[in-house]
């Protein structure tokens, strides 16, 4: 029932999220572009989220040794790179206007972001290119266990790299927040949290049938080599 | 105290979805050189491994030197089980002295063991030679060298004849006579069913996976 | 010696000997970044000052990526039988993790004695007051990616796309190393401080290092 019902409540809840996006009052500083940040921010909190779930199923697999913690894993590594990139993108078409540049390498949390994107596009070619179901859940959990290991460390490097050579800036998104912008940026993160929920549950079901499909009908190996069809002496 | 070596009852092996053994039971008794016969693909070689608990059972139950299988108690049995696998475990680049001194290295055994057990091999005088220039059957026989070395509680061949000559054959009957009166066990791979009839107690035949 | 260390260290020379016969890493990788340093200035206006800023960027770049082919090596992959053989030997994986590291990190210390003085040569950078000071940074720095290329070619042995993947793998994850001794250079070169940024070396080495030891059994597996 779920699988149904999942989906819709995304789809209301994004409409929804849209509607107060573009309804709230303007920011006084950055007129109408605040509300590709209410996108923007969302996807960004989901995409940690998504990897958080992602770290936690790795660990999860490599302790239980269970099919499901690798089927989550993978499902919400794929939902983070895709939240990662709308963060990125919409990141970059709202830096434009309001920096003057798309891309500021004077903001820590873009670049740490762009490589977090990386690690977890490197996990999922790692995934791509390991065809034995075991070997890839157990590979990509290692890889998902180094990568919580290391992620926070690339995150804090970019930080201090900023703060000892420009000190901290202080950014127009930093400053308080007027409550009508704040309800559309709660609302578009529960929306999108829905969308996360649903993604993944229909990723996971997804793989469970992809394995179904698989396993269907697999006689053992032995069974598909038959006696030669030659004849000495002909 | 006569524990079987090995014991499988109704093992299975998935690689993936794709089912490689499906049925297989196995007692080795101490003292006892089991042959193992069965047509290419019906997972004699997947048999080895999970003997060797290199492969990790899908289903069914094992217990190997006293060791349950897929548990991580095969860590403290793994030192004494000896693997000749039809591809030889050797390193190219390294002579072949150098390749059993570095094995008995690791395993803590001394570079005289390793030298005295390549010239039982009758490869003394090629010693200084890299293996990746030396033939197929002398890589081999560096691995059954290796079992003279270290004298492994449960012996593991696959392929056992593959690439030996009648010479070497006699290795191959040595360690399986030490094994014997270890109380050790032995399982032996071959498609020569002459040789391996001569060699084993019994043949277990396996077909698609299952033993019959 | 522990059983543990005589291991570590067997392994680590094993690696070593291979690399001497076969010369992958000092035959090929090394000639192969050397050209790489020489290359840049070609597709440069050539202006001296533009080449003195680039020498540290380039420097770092080239050992990260060479750095990673290094570890990476054909010639020190073991094959499945040679790993099933280590296994049942009893070799303790993480020694293993620790010996497969040492020998990297040899070797990577050695590209970056040879890549510092062609990188001096060729693009003339501004002279750093104290250079002994880098001396820390830069093995912590070949510490980090012998640790972390042991990680990823463990990770991606046996794949077909491996040449392409385990660099790939490890280059974002690399970044606080890059981070921590280009910045330390920089640092010197003002005169300022450096204990941050050792610090941040220090931790990233001592967090791949957690990584390599909880992930060595799992990793174990992947061989047999």
């Amino acid at each position: 029932m779920t699988k149904r019902i999942l989906p819709v409540l995304a789809g209301l809840a994004l409409v929804a999220a849209l509607a107060v996006a573009l309804s709230s009052p303007p920011d006084v500083l950055q007129g109408d572009f605040v509300r590709i940040l209410y996108i923007h921010v969302a996807n960004a909190w989901l995409a940690f989220l998504a990897f958080g779930v992602t770290a936690a199923a790795s660990i999860g697999w490599l302790v239980r040794k269970k099919p499901g913690y690798d089927r989550v894993a993978a499902a919400s590594a794929e939902i983070g790179v895709l939240f990662t990139a709308v963060t990125l993108f919409t990141g970059m078409i709202w830096g434009k206007p309001i920096w003057g540049t798309f891309w500021d390498w004077g903001d820590a949390r873009m670049a740490s972001t762009a490589l977090m994107f990386f690690v977890y596009l490197g996990y999922l070619a790692l995934r791509r290119a390991t065809p034995d179901r075991q070997a890839r859940a157990r590979r990509s959990a290692i890889l998902g266990v180094i990568a919580v290991v290391q992620v926070p460390l690339v995150y804090f490097s970019v930080v201090l790299w900023r703060t000892l050579h420009q000190g901290l800036t202080i950014r127009p998104d930093s400053v308080q927040m007027e409550p009508a912008m704040l309800v559309a940026l709660l609302v578009n993160v529960g929306a999108f949290s829905l969308l996360y929920l649903a993604l993944l549950t229909a990723r996971v079901r997804l793989a469970r049938l992809e394995e179904a499909v698989e396993a269907h009908e697999r006689a053992p190996a032995g069974r598909a080599v038959t006696a030669p069809r030659l004849e000495t002496g002909q | 105290m006569t524990d079987p070596i090995v014991q499988l009852r109704d093992i299975g092996v998935r690689f993936g979805t794709v089912p490689v053994l499906v049925a297989v039971d196995l007692t080795i008794a101490p003292g006892e050189v089991v042959g193992v016969a069965g047509p290419n693909g019906s997972g004699k070689t997947t048999l080895l491994g999970v003997v060797a608990t290199l492969i990790r059972p899908s289903s069914g139950t094992g217990r190997v030197l006293g060791a349950a299988l897929g548990t991580d108690d095969v860590r403290r049995v793994r030192r004494r089980i000896g693997l000749s696998g039809h591809e030889p475990a050797v390193y190219p680049d390294l002579t072949l002295a150098e390749n059993l001194r570095f094995v008995a290295r690791v395993a803590g055994v001394t570079v005289e063991a390793a030298d005295r057990a390549l010239a039982d091999v009758g490869l003394a005088a090629a010693a200084d030679r890299p293996a990746g220039r030396s033939s197929h059957g002398m890589q081999r026989r560096i691995d059954l060298a290796r079992m003279l070395m270290l004298e492994p509680d449960l012996v593991l061949l696959d392929e056992a004849h593959a690439g030996l000559d009648q010479d070497a054959e006699v290795i191959i009957d040595v360690i399986l006579e030490r094994t014997r009166r270890r109380r050790g066990g032995a399982l032996l791979v071959s498609h020569d069913a002459e040789r391996l009839t001569r060699q084993v107690d019994r043949v277990l035949r396996i077909e698609a996976g299952a033993t019959v | 010696m522990s059983r543990f260390w005589r291991q570590a260290l067997q392994v680590a020379k094993r690696d070593l000997l291979v690399e001497g016969r076969a010369g992958e890493g000092v035959g090929i990788v090394l000639p192969f970044g050397a050209l790489a340093v020489f290359v840049v200035p070609l597709a440069t206006s050539g202006s001296a000052s533009l080449l003195a800023d680039l020498a540290a960027p380039v420097y770092w770049l080239v050992t990260l990526l060479f750095g990673m082919q290094l570890a990476l090596r054909q010639t020190a992959t073991e094959t499945v039988p040679q790993r099933r053989l280590l296994v049942l030997l009893g070799l303790d994986p993480v020694a293993r993790f620790v010996g497969r590291t040492l020998s990297a990190w040899v070797l990577l210390i050695g590209l970056q004695l040879v890549l510092i003085p062609l990188v001096v040569l060729f693009y003339e950078p501004e002279p750093v007051p104290t250079p002994a000071l880098m001396l820390p940074a830069l093995a912590l720095y070949a510490l980090g990616l012998a640790m972390l290329g042991t990680l990823a070619g463990d990770l991606t042995v046996g794949l077909r796309t491996r040449t392409a993947l385990a660099p790939m793998l490890a280059a974002p994850l690399a970044v606080p190393l890059v981070m921590g001794a280009s910045q330390s250079l920089i640092s010197i070169s003002r005169g300022e401080g450096i204990l941050t940024w050792t610090l941040l070396l220090v931790a990233t080495d001592l967090a791949l290092a957690v990584a390599g030891v909880v992930t060595a059994r799992p990793l174990e597996e992947t061989a047999t």
